[in-house]
């Protein structure tokens, strides 16, 4: 069996401890504070994905490595879904993700919300 | 002069670096994200404060993340009858020797002045 040195950041599991918001725009530019288990600024990403029968779509959340605070919290932006069209919310999963190893965390849910103005168009023209 | 050891999170200076929001209803019950520099879970608090009102966020020792992070609720603040937008400076507080940080700004918003505004968060 391989021993792990479970004190270095390498080697440590990934986990998302808690977010401040679980759902955003479908637009995307939502700030998001995420705590977090150790990680390294230059070799972190929140990759944003969804998998179905249709496919599979991921982005990845926007922010610097002086957005990572102390290695235990990350100040990011929320990327835009791939469609900017959806009438009703769409739940998708984000994870961290080591960018050299590859391996990442267990994903949470995060919920995109559809554009008000774009609803009460719709409304408007099916009263038409 | 005495000699601090700046790592000790016992004596180290205290700063809030980032909170999440800077304002919130006089009702309080805001839930806000606070990044700082380390601090103890079981020796630290939260204080607003505006000239002699001062009242403590709430949070519970498992809110402290990692020693750099506080999740925690805005009190009430004195007036829940305001006008106008008042300003109060929040603080971290070291319990054991009362030592403060730098204080950052946190404003208080009238009741319902804007429910689109909140609709918004």
């Amino acid at each position: 069996n391989p021993i792990y040195d479970s004190k270095s950041p390498n080697a440590s599991n990934l986990k998302i401890s808690r977010m401040d918001k679980t759902c955003g725009s479908v637009l995307g530019g939502d700030e998001i504070f995420l705590l977090c288990d150790k990680v390294q600024k230059d070799d972190i990403e929140i990759r944003f994905y969804e998998e179905d029968e249709e496919g599979c779509w991921e982005a990845y959340g926007d922010f610097s490595p002086t957005d990572v605070h102390k290695q235990y919290a990350i100040v990011f932006k929320t990327p835009a879904y791939h469609s900017t069209e959806i009438e009703r919310p769409v739940t998708v999963f984000l994870q961290l993700r080591r960018k050299k190893a590859g391996d990442s965390s267990d994903p949470k849910q995060f919920t995109y919300i559809p554009q008000v103005q774009d609803k009460e168009e719709v409304l408007r023209k099916k009263q038409k | 002069k005495p000699i601090y050891d700046k790592k000790a999170t016992t004596t180290s200076q205290l700063k809030i670096c980032l909170l999440n929001q800077y304002r919130g209803s006089c009702a309080g019950k805001t839930e806000i994200y606070m990044l700082c520099d380390k601090v103890q879970k079981d020796d630290i608090e939260i204080i607003f404060r505006r000239g002699s009102w001062k009242a403590n966020g709430e949070f519970a020792q498992t809110d402290v993340h990692r020693q750099i992070a506080i999740v925690f609720k805005t009190p009430p603040y004195q007036d829940q009858d305001l006008s106008e937008e008042v300003e109060v400076n929040v603080i971290l507080r070291r319990v054991s020797d009362q030592m403060e940080s730098e204080p950052v700004p946190f404003t208080y918003l009238p009741h319902n002045r804007d429910p689109y505004d909140v609709k918004r968060k």
